[in-house]
């Protein structure tokens, strides 16, 4: 007996209803489903539902308790030596016992452990028993107030499509609860960090070394939270990654709408998706073995001092990342302007590149931006890439041969390792997040604002 | 539209089944703590894993400070059983420990790392005392002509080598080392900055006068630049020496050992005028070379038969054929224990004999 | 201007300096039209070099060296399976020291070798695994002992990487990884025909290691199918119920105006922040174990729900009202409408979003890194709540790896990586392009 055969019978109580629930309706209505409120198969939609959800919220109570309640009985037999032996740590203890059950041949010696890793199959096999009797008979109470309300006239369908519908409000609002506990969970710490550093000095600060002492006798650092230079760094990178993306981006894109064959078009549409498909670690990797040494090993002969992560070794390969993402986004704002613009110029004997300067790009001009916008807020919170080929410390520069760092990787920095929620060091990360999250927003919405009064203009 | 509902329920039963009430035990060691120790730790994992019917234990490198956080913040499968640290146990995280109930642990002393300073085999060499090391990274040093105490610091002023020693070559300060966090970082403090610091009369008077503010200024490292924190990852330092000839790497003896054939390490001098001396096996080994500390690894007792394996774990890596003279962790870069030394650990091992800090 | 404007002349279209401008004018369209080519043509070179670059080294993370040594299996270490019992035999074999087998043979081979570091350097040629290699023979056919077979055992990395060419041997000795000593070695044994390079499935059916040897991607394949397995599980049907409600029963209201907003605003939150999520609630609230790919799946999902959410309603909206009027008109409920009739019309291209999305899911690295699923993992995991890397964090972890030979093994990860990511992706062009609906 395993929690999923619970399920799995609750599941074949569910058939098992839904046949029995639509024969009844039928034979209600003496075999004659035009006698019937609703289809017989509703009838059986309702029952079944009836079963489930009674059934599964006892099963998902014995889920998420269950382990708790048997752990608790457990435990309470076991007497205080053994846990004085173990810290009187309840886990250690557990540990034990579950290991000896697992394993029959196990080394264990204690004979209380013992006796309670013999107990613990009895005690495990009583509560799911239970659970499944408990599921199994909240089901069929639910067959039974089905079955009695399955007559001719009972309005099955609309009952069933009700709950349809809560249902399908409910996993609507998945998608807000996500967002809400981003906004909470980055706020909540934010807030903790903030008690500690202003808000003045995080956000003017133009020093930025999260270094602060882990212990009391540690005084190699003093820490200091000023997160100007990785915005700077964020900057410099992304800017560095517009110049290459925007560019190339924005000419593919004209090119492929206005001048190519239906045959480059079949060729150079997929492979801007498999660019864009390539997982940015793969990038990152891409950035720091061969980009970065290539950029440095040419400074070298024109006489630069191009540091090895250098912004722009990371920001050129991110450029690369997002080109597929202005194309495609300016080619959805160019292919949307009206062909009778563009007629309309050719007619008048302009050439197709006057044409597409003076009408279409001024036309898709709210487009191009919007994806503008979009790649940027793209690169400004994009990781892997700069985790791997960017530099670690807080320059504040707008040299892109020197090596700057970023919001992104200061965030992954300050989380591996050492994973306690305490030091500001730690609580820093969430405040670097916080911003991260609220700056992508702010471009976003700007974003789809400019996209959408474009809409109304042609439409 | 209902066998794609069948298939989703059915995807839907096979994921959660697996997490359901059957909860398992904890069969797996849990290995956290320095990134200096982390290399020898996996190669004895793996050999583990492979040479017994345990399974292979994981091992996440946090750095010896973040790991010892980890491991002293309770008892119970949900922390880890033992933790590396490149640095012994201190008292203050003995007393963390201890407030958590972590009461009981094991010390294993593996071996000798030393710290090396390093550069591109294309770097000019050079030759520093601790006095150099000191005079170019501490966040304060003595006023020119002075020889320090407490009025006399001033914020470092040196950019190049060659102002701090006339015989150093005329290149920038660049330093990537390790950030506080790491026990690296800890072990240079203590051996190299601060034992450049102590050989100036007024930080030597300092000390008996205000420890504290001693310890201050003879560990605080400069945080303008010129000292890089490169991360818990020695190895990222050892790629971007090899990519810029003025930067100078501060890492472990092993990473040295792994890529002797594109950096050098620079030979060091305890006291100014002193021979110096090469970072070698030996010299480590013998305590000639002077900035070198002990490796360590700290178990919880509370763990040991009730996570399978920790004994067996601690057999093999107190084992001759691992961290002897010609054990596999020597191939890796550990400077192994003097053999009695290593006999007395991996008594103290099998003998789960407790930590005792003098 | 104005007395221009009243002399209108009609123009010559044929004078020189219109020649000239007509000219001018086309030189600038040639030019123009170049330049969208050249555009194009880069995004090309980029992804050749990318793709050639990786495949260039990943293609050797496939093959691996071997020598073939001759070991005799003796009996004095091995124990003899024929006076003990078959359990006694099997410990006695697990407990032997296969190094001195190895070092046997290897003496046959350079009985010149004498002194004890030379000896362990000359070991040092072979991998570590192949200790337990020989082990395995042994235990597989305890018959062997006794008698001396022709072994092909795995090579080092070193030699591995001479043999591949990527140690160059000219280079001067001190700037060499393999000493003059090894090489002379190596030359001996590739002489005598012991040395070949031979595919490596190891690399797809083991687990990590700390030599790149014996280090393999099954257990990051595992880990990451395990955790998109999590990821579907409740991005799908989530998604896709999401998307019905709010393209077709949602009443226009302020909450339904801010839930669109907020879907297409998560969609553009950078992966890192749900990794921030995951780690504050997922561990620190709900106490979910670390570096599993329960973890790891969830944070997915959640990141991957705008993507199906967005798709899915384009694929609803993009079904005619006429299906729904005509189903409407012989008396269906809107529920019946949409689920016997929009839904699976619109299914095509709900899958292809849904498939595009787990094939986001499967290169996603931020994330996991904050969950803690950057570990050393060798075992394989076996369920959800097992500790686990995925694909992408493996490549991570390896292209940070001091050993040089995990470049090619990191090379060779990201082949496999892009192998199924390119599959999962013509899935969903072919899925589009066989079900699409032109109305």
């Amino acid at each position: 007996m395993t929690s999923s055969a619970i399920f799995l019978f609750l599941v074949m109580l569910a058939l098992g209803s839904f046949v029995f629930a639509r024969q009844k309706a039928l034979a209600g209505a003496g075999g004659d489903p035009a006698k019937l409120h609703s289809l017989p198969r509703h009838y059986g939609y309702f029952a079944a539902t009836c079963v489930l959800l009674p059934g599964l919220f006892a099963f998902g109570i014995w889920v998420i308790f269950g382990n708790s309640i048997i752990e608790g009985l457990i435990l309470s037999g076991v007497p205080d030596r053994v846990f004085e032996q173990n810290g009187d740590q309840a886990t250690l203890v557990l540990n034990r016992i579950r290991l000896a059950v697992e394993n029959p041949n196990s080394p264990e010696t204690d004979p209380d452990i013992l006796a309670a890793a013999a107990k613990f199959q009895a005690i495990y096999l009583k509560g799911i028993w239970a659970a499944f009797v408990l599921s199994i008979s909240l089901g069929l109470v639910g067959l039974y107030v089905a079955v009695n309300r399955t007559k001719p006239d009972f309005r099955a369908r609309n009952k069933f499509e009700r709950v349809v519908l809560i249902t399908l409000g409910m996993s609507s609002v998945i998608a807000i609860a996500t967002t809400l506990g981003i906004v909470a969970s980055l706020l909540f710490e934010s807030l903790r960090f903030f008690q500690e550093v202003s808000i003045a000095e995080f956000v003017f600060g133009l020093h930025w070394s999260p270094q602060t002492a882990l212990r009391a006798d540690q005084v190699a650092s003093a820490g200091a939270f000023g997160a100007v230079p990785l915005f700077a760094g964020t900057l410099l990178i992304s800017f560095i990654a517009m110049l290459v993306a925007g560019p190339i981006g924005l000419l593919a894109a004209i090119y492929l709408t206005q001048y190519a064959s239906q045959r480059m078009r079949k060729i150079a549409k997929p492979m801007l998706e498999v660019l864009a498909g390539v997982p940015t670690v793969v990038y990152g990797f891409f950035a720091a073995l061969t980009v970065a040494p290539l950029f440095r090993d040419m400074g070298i002969t024109l006489g630069l001092d191009i540091a090895s992560e250098s912004a722009l070794a990371a920001g050129i390969v991110m450029g690369i990342m997002i080109i597929p993402f202005v194309s495609s986004l300016s080619d959805d704002a160019i292919t949307a302007v009206p062909k009778s613009l563009k007629d309309g110029s050719l007619a008048l004997g302009a050439t197709p590149s006057e044409t597409i300067k003076q009408v279409v790009l001024p036309a898709a001009l709210p487009g191009i931006v919007g994806a503008f916008l979009l790649a940027i807020s793209r690169a400004v919170g994009e990781t892997m890439i700069v985790v791997m080929a960017a530099g670690m410390q807080p320059n504040l520069t707008a040299n892109p041969f020197e090596a700057v760092t970023t919001v992104t990787v200061q965030i992954v920095a300050l989380l591996t390792g050492d994973q306690e929620f305490d030091s500001a060091k730690t609580l820093s990360a969430f405040a670097l997040g916080l911003a991260l999250f609220v700056s992508t927003m702010v471009l976003n919405v700007i974003a789809l604002k400019i996209v959408r009064k474009y809409r109304e203009v042609y439409d | 539209m209902k066998k794609f509902a069948a298939a989703a329920a059915l995807i839907t039963a096979a994921t959660f089944s697996t997490t359901s009430a059957e909860a398992q035990s904890r069969d797996q060691i849990r290995i956290v703590g320095s990134s200096t120790v982390f290399p020898f730790a996996t190669a004895v994992a793996e050999e583990f894993g492979r040479s017994t019917n345990f399974k292979t234990p994981i091992v996440e490198s946090t750095g010896s400070g973040g790991g010892l956080k980890l491991f002293c913040s309770g008892i119970g499968t949900n922390h880890p059983d033992i933790t590396n640290a490149s640095r012994r146990i201190k008292a203050s995280e003995v007393e963390l420990c201890a407030k958590n109930g972590v009461t009981d642990i094991v010390e294993v002393k593996i071996g000798y790392d030393g710290i090396v300073l390093a550069a591109s085999k294309n770097a000019a060499p050079m030759e520093v005392s601790l006095r150099d090391l000191y005079l170019a990274l501490a966040a304060q040093v003595p006023a020119e002509g002075t020889e320090g105490g407490a009025g006399n610091m001033v914020p470092n002023p040196y950019k190049n080598w060659h102002e701090v020693n006339p015989a150093l070559p005329n290149k920038p300060i660049v330093v990537l080392g390790p950030p506080p966090t790491s026990g690296t970082r800890d072990a240079f403090n203590e051996l190299g900055i601060e034992g450049g610091c102590k050989t100036f009369a007024g930080m030597k008077a300092l000390k008996s006068a205000d420890k504290k503010l001693y310890k201050a200024l003879c560990r605080g490292i400069r945080e303008d630049g010129a000292y890089i924190e490169a991360g818990e990852n020695d190895n990222l330092i050892v790629q971007k020496l090899q990519t810029n000839d003025d930067a100078v790497g501060i890492f472990g003896f092993s990473f040295l050992d792994q890529n002797g054939d594109v950096i050098q390490a620079f030979p060091v001098a305890k006291k100014v005028g002193e021979a110096s001396q090469e970072p070698t096996f030996e010299a480590i080994a013998d305590g000639s070379y002077p900035i070198s500390r002990s490796l360590y690894f700290y178990v919880k007792k509370a763990h040991v038969d009730v996570v399978p394996g920790i004994r067996e774990y601690l057999a093999e890596f107190t084992s001759d054929k691992a961290a002897g003279d010609f054990g596999y962790l020597a191939d890796r870069g550990l400077i192994p224990l003097p053999d009695e030394d290593r006999a007395k650990f991996e008594q103290a091992a099998s003998d789960l004999t407790n930590l005792e800090l003098d | 201007m104005s007395d221009n404007a009243k002399e209108i002349k009609p123009t010559d279209w044929h004078s020189p300096e219109m020649n000239a401008r007509i000219k001018r004018r086309y030189r600038k369209e040639k030019w123009f039209k170049g330049l969208g080519f050249t555009a194009v043509i880069l995004a090309a070179m980029f992804l050749v070099t990318l793709i050639g670059r990786i495949a260039g080294d990943g293609l050797y993370g496939f093959v691996q060296t071997s020598i073939e040594l001759d070991i005799p299996f003796e009996e004095s270490i091995l124990g003899n399976p024929r006076e003990m019992s078959k359990a006694d035999f099997e410990e006695n074999v697990r407990r032997a020291n296969m190094l001195r087998i190895i070092d046997a043979s290897l003496q046959g081979h350079f009985p010149d070798v004498k002194s004890r570091r030379d000896r362990r350097e000359l070991l040092r040629m072979v991998s570590t695994g192949a200790r337990a290699q020989i082990r395995d023979m042994v235990l597989a056919n305890p018959s062997l002992v006794g008698t001396t077979e022709r072994v092909r055992l795995l090579a080092s990395d070193d030699v591995d990487q001479l043999r591949k060419g990527r140690i160059d041997a000219s280079e001067p000795e001190a700037n060499r990884k393999v000493k003059d000593k090894e090489l002379g070695w190596y030359q001996k044994l590739k002489e005598e025909g012991r040395v070949s390079l031979n595919f490596h499935t190891t690399f797809l059916t083991s687990g990590d290691s700390r030599d790149p040897e014996l280090a393999g991607i099954w257990g990051a394949t595992v880990g990451s199918a395990l955790t998109l397995l999590v990821t579907l599980a409740i991005a799908f049907p989530i998604g896709v119920l999401t998307a019905i409600y709010l393209e077709e029963f949602a009443p226009k209201n302020r909450l339904t105006d801010l839930i669109e907003v907020n879907i297409n605003n998560l969609a553009a939150v950078p992966s890192i922040v749900f990794g921030l999520l995951g780690l504050a609630v997922f561990l620190g609230v709900m106490h979910l174990p670390r570096s599993a790919p329960l973890v790891g799946g969830l944070t997915l999902a959640l990141m991957t729900l705008p993507t199906i959410i967005i798709a899915s309603r384009a694929s609803i909206k993009a079904v005619p009202p006429s299906i729904r009027d005509a189903a409407r008109g012989l008396g269906a409920s809107p529920m019946q409408v949409v689920f016997h009739h929009v839904v699976p019309l619109a299914m095509p291209g709900i899958l292809t979003g849904t498939i595009i999305g787990m094939a986001q899911a499967l290169g996603e690295t931020a994330p996991l890194l904050m969950i803690g699923m950057v570990a050393f993992i060798v075992d394989i995991p076996g369920g959800v709540t097992d500790a686990a890397t995925a694909l992408p964090v493996q490549i991570f972890l390896w292209a940070d790896s001091p050993e040089r030979a995990f470049v090619e093994k990191t090379s060779a990860a990201i082949l496999v990586l892009l192998t199924f990511l390119i599959a999962m992706n013509g899935l969903a062009i072919w899925l589009r392009q066989k079900f699409e609906q032109h109305w």
